[in-house]
């Protein structure tokens, strides 16, 4: 009788675990903090990695004294090392009510979980919050770093359930209540909102942030089949929209969903960030091995 | 281009439904309800098509411009729009139809008759009414009848239109044009319309104080008929033969054949073949014997089609032959004398007369001592009520002689009779400040005038005429010279006439021929149709006003007694030949007829209206059953 092995998480399997545990972040920016970590700074630090020599001035450490230098030229020059930052990634899933439709909340878990894994096996201070309404506590993974926090990770995010009338652009200002550090925002989001998202956009900037939007849509918002006259229920809001002959207005529709789109990667791009959109009925391999790969997002 | 009236425009105030079928249509739309992740693209995808096309939302909602036009479609039904056919819808307008014999003619192929197709037209008129105009009815054949007043009566007009029959008489169109002028002496009367197949006499003796506008119906076809029958004595070789006249007309230029049939009371006495074209008519001629009064009938047949049945049969009565019978007195002698060369007389010269009834009484005297004729010659009489107004005195020696001026040569007694030679012996005379007017107020008329007075007057009382010779012909040269013979033989042709002896011709419809009969008795008159009316005769037994409109035999029955019996005809060449005139010549303007194929009445639009909102239903149903099944 042969063992199965246990799968370590419902959100995907361990092949693809183990394939996303060889993976790392790429961020655009090194925006690290100055508590040590293993993420290297541009500036001088304290790590094995060479940067740079310079004059010997008073005060310095003697211990970084290169002396070989010092012997064949007379002149103490000091050398300087690449200094080892911690990287915040914070994720944030849009939980809200939005993302219950056609597993764009499982997708966002499964994105958020590979993204979580990257950045704590890259020793990175990872955190998690799945916003879902727009009073009260966000539910959140506070930051922590390192392989062992792995678990924790992903029993968070199996947990969470969605439900709730938060807009992104909220969601954002919310986690940011609560976030301190710089580094990555990953937004796990479809961005479908009635307000814009600059605001909200600066605030991750001007808090040190590279912002990564994934944007996260259904089949049938991408391409809906609808013919006729009809009413829309907004599941958040409860708002109604009467749409009448629906099937005239697609192209309409299209044109609209595609100018958000661009809107959304311009507004992240002229913030030094990236921005992605894809299919919640896209496989999780595809879209982490294919797409972001592609694009940059993440290195293997 | 007409643009469409409606009969209800208050129906308009409809169209403000439009206005809650809008707003409940989108109030109250059922649609399907789909929850969707957000709202924020399909709000700007709206918001966007609200922005660029605002009515789009019309535009594209077809079932709400189906349910708008189905509702429109609705309301302008209800209006009740039409296309005006034309101005009939002046004021007043008197309409007159033509009810003559040649409107029952009928074209081949079809069952309408000319009178037919002018109702149809006058019911166009009568459809057409609207608004303030007024229309009266008037039919019109020899006379003239008003059926309605002036109004709109859609229903009354109506009726009177169904109730016109064609008469069996000629058109005249004179009276009824007299009859509406002093209608439209009630009302503002622009135009008078005429309803005809043109069959009318081209001059009508009338000054126009209205337009008129004479709308001609269809010409007929081919027609045969007999336009004229009489009868003459054949002789005096055979004093019972009579020569029966009869003449057939034709109505198209090709002509037509046809045999006329003869029968003496049912008995078919000749049978001719005839071909008559419009152009030219036949006269045939026939010898039949009858000692007694009989009936004779011609009947045209004819192989071909015949448009008008009415003028194929025609009735004509022979009296009894007889001699003529004549009263003189004893001392006329130039008149015995002059009677006794003439054939088939039966003279009574005696001091009495030896019988009460004469047909010529030729006396010297005004009192005829119980005898009676219908026509009665005095000589040498002044009759007692003018004496005061003529005084006859023998002439004197000296006196000028007696100049006769001029006379009546038209009357039958005095046709080409020659007096300008004459000498008279005595002398006629007005009396003072008298003269011919005066004469003519107490009923008589100067035949003969002198210059200082009448020399013979003329009496007419109901059929029987009397002649006054104021001058005694003996008393004169006129026995001896050509016109003395000629002046009886035109007394006897008068007495024959009015007997009866000599010709008779057939009668036509119109009024029957005065009848002599029992004084002061009711009688009943049995028409044609089956007709029947009892008419008195008068205290001097005479019969007459007597309607006859129909073709047929008419018998005077006295109880159950058939006491006379007359046959009338058509006997109108005009109208057996079916012919229009172009032109009416009117006594200052002509009228020119048209011939209008057709006058439409106003093209109703509801009911195409009517079934436009069906098919928009339909549609609309349709099209909500595809949006249902394309939402399932």
């Amino acid at each position: 009788m042969t063992d199965t092995p246990r799968q370590l998480t419902s959100l995907f399997n361990n092949s693809t675990l183990n394939r996303i545990e060889r993976m790392r972040l790429n961020p655009l920016r090194r925006l690290t903090n100055r508590s040590r970590g293993e993420h290297l700074a541009g500036k001088g630090g304290s790590s094995t990695d060479f940067a740079d020599y310079r004059d010997y001035a008073t005060g310095d450490d003697m211990r970084y004294v290169d002396w070989n230098i010092f012997a064949r030229l007379h002149r103490p020059y000091i050398k300087q090392f690449l200094h080892e930052e911690e990287l915040h990634v914070v994720i944030m899933v849009d939980a809200s009510t939005s993302m219950l439709f056609e597993d764009k909340l499982t997708k966002a878990r499964q994105l958020a979980a590979a993204f979580g894994i990257m950045g704590l096996l890259s020793v990175e201070r990872v955190s998690v919050y799945a916003i879902h309404q727009q009073e009260g506590q966000p539910w959140k993974l506070p930051p922590g770093t390192g392989r062992t926090r792995v678990p924790a990770l992903l029993r968070f995010l199996e947990s969470i359930e969605g439900g709730g009338n938060v807009p992104v652009e909220k969601a954002i200002e919310t986690m940011l209540r609560f976030h301190r550090g710089r580094g990555v925002a990953i937004l796990l989001s479809d961005f479908l909102t009635f307000h814009d998202l600059g605001r909200s956009l600066n605030l991750l900037f001007s808090s040190g942030l590279e912002v990564w939007g994934l944007q996260i849509l259904s089949d049938s918002e991408q391409n809906p089949s609808l013919e006729g006259d009809l009413r829309f229920i907004d599941s958040e809001t409860g708002e109604t929209l009467d749409v009448t002959n629906a099937g005239e207005l697609l192209s309409l529709y299209h044109e609209h969903r595609e100018w958000h789109t661009n809107t959304l990667h311009q507004q992240c791009r002229s913030r030094n960030g990236r921005f992605a959109s894809i299919n919640s009925a896209t496989p999780i391999d595809a879209v982490l091995f294919d797409t972001l790969c592609r694009q940059g997002w993440v290195l293997r | 281009m007409n643009w469409p009236d409606f009969r209800f425009p208050w129906g308009g105030w409809f169209f403000l439904a439009l206005i809650p079928l809008v707003i409940l249509y989108f109030l109250k739309l059922k649609r399907p309800r789909v929850e969707i992740p957000s709202l924020a693209l399909w709000q700007s995808v709206v918001n966007d098509q609200r922005v660029n096309s605002p009515f789009q939302k019309f535009r594209r909602n077809l079932l709400l411009l189906l349910q708008l036009l189905l509702l429109c479609l609705v309301i302008l039904a209800l209006m009740q729009p039409f296309i005006s056919a034309g101005p009939e819808t002046a004021e007043y307008v008197p309409v007159l139809v033509d009810c003559s014999a040649s409107m029952s003619a009928k074209v081949q192929g079809s069952d309408d008759t000319r009178l037919d197709v002018a109702k149809e037209r006058v019911r166009a008129m009568i459809d057409n009414l609207r608004g303030d105009g007024r229309l009266s009815l008037f039919t019109f054949a020899t006379g003239g009848r008003r059926l309605t007043e002036f109004t709109d009566d859609q229903q009354l007009l109506t009726r009177a239109l169904d109730e016109i029959q064609p008469t069996h008489r000629a058109s005249k169109l004179d009276e009824v044009l007299r009859m509406a002028e002093a209608y439209a002496r009630t009302a503002n009367v622009q135009r008078v319309i005429v309803i005809t197949d043109g069959n009318l006499r081209d001059r009508v003796d009338f000054e126009l104080p209205f337009r008129l506008e004479v709308q001609r119906v269809d010409r007929g076809d081919q027609n045969l008929g007999i336009t004229e029958m009489s009868a003459r004595r054949s002789g005096a070789d055979d004093p019972n033969a009579w020569d029966i006249f009869v003449r057939v007309a034709g109505s198209t230029p090709d002509g037509g054949v046809g045999e006329v049939t003869l029968t003496q009371n049912g008995a078919i006495v000749g049978r001719e073949s005839v071909v008559a074209s419009v152009d030219e008519s036949e006269r045939l001629v026939f010898t039949v014997d009858s000692s007694d009064s009989s009936l004779i009938q011609a009947t045209l047949k004819t192989d071909q089609f015949d448009s008008l049945d009415l003028d194929n049969t025609v009735w004509l009565n022979l009296p009894r032959t007889r001699p003529l019978r004549v009263r003189v007195d004893p001392e006329l002698y130039s008149w015995q004398h002059a009677f006794n060369v003439q054939p088939d007389l039966e003279i009574d010269t005696g001091a009495e007369a030896q019988a009460a009834e004469y047909d010529l009484i030729v006396s010297s005297s005004e009192d005829l001592k119980g005898s009676h004729a219908p026509i009665v010659v005095y000589n040498g009489v002044v009759p007692t009520e003018l004496q005061d107004l003529i005084s006859v005195n023998d002439m004197q020696a000296g006196d000028d002689p007696v100049e006769i001026v001029d006379w009546v040569n038209t009357t039958p007694l005095l046709r080409h009779v020659r007096l300008r030679d004459v000498q008279i012996g005595q002398k006629a005379r007005y009396a003072e400040g008298a003269n011919s007017l005066e004469l003519e107020k107490r009923g008589y008329e100067v035949l003969i005038h002198a210059a200082a007075g009448p020399l013979m007057l003329q009496r007419r009382r109901g059929l029987e005429t009397e002649y006054y010779f104021l001058f005694h012909t003996d008393r004169s040269t006129l026995p001896y010279r050509l016109a003395f013979p000629i002046l009886v033989r035109n007394v006897l042709e008068s007495a024959l006439q009015q007997a009866g002896l000599a010709e008779v011709a057939a009668v036509p419809t119109g009024v029957l021929p005065p009848l002599s009969v029992t004084p002061d008795r009711a009688l009943t008159i049995q028409g044609p149709a089956g007709s029947s009316d009892t008419v008195r005769s008068t205290g001097s037994g005479l019969l007459q006003g007597i309607q006859a409109d129909f073709v047929g035999q008419y018998n005077i029955l006295d109880g159950g007694d058939v006491v006379a019996s007359v046959g009338t005809g058509l006997l109108s060449p005009l109208e057996t030949s079916l012919q229009a005139v172009e032109e009416l010549q009117f006594s200052e303007l002509s009228v020119t007829t048209k011939e209008t194929s057709v006058i439409e009445s106003d093209r109703q639009l509801w009911w195409t209206l009517a079934l436009l909102a069906f098919v928009f239903l339909l549609v609309e149903w349709w099209y909500f059953q595809r949006m249902k099944g394309s939402v399932a």
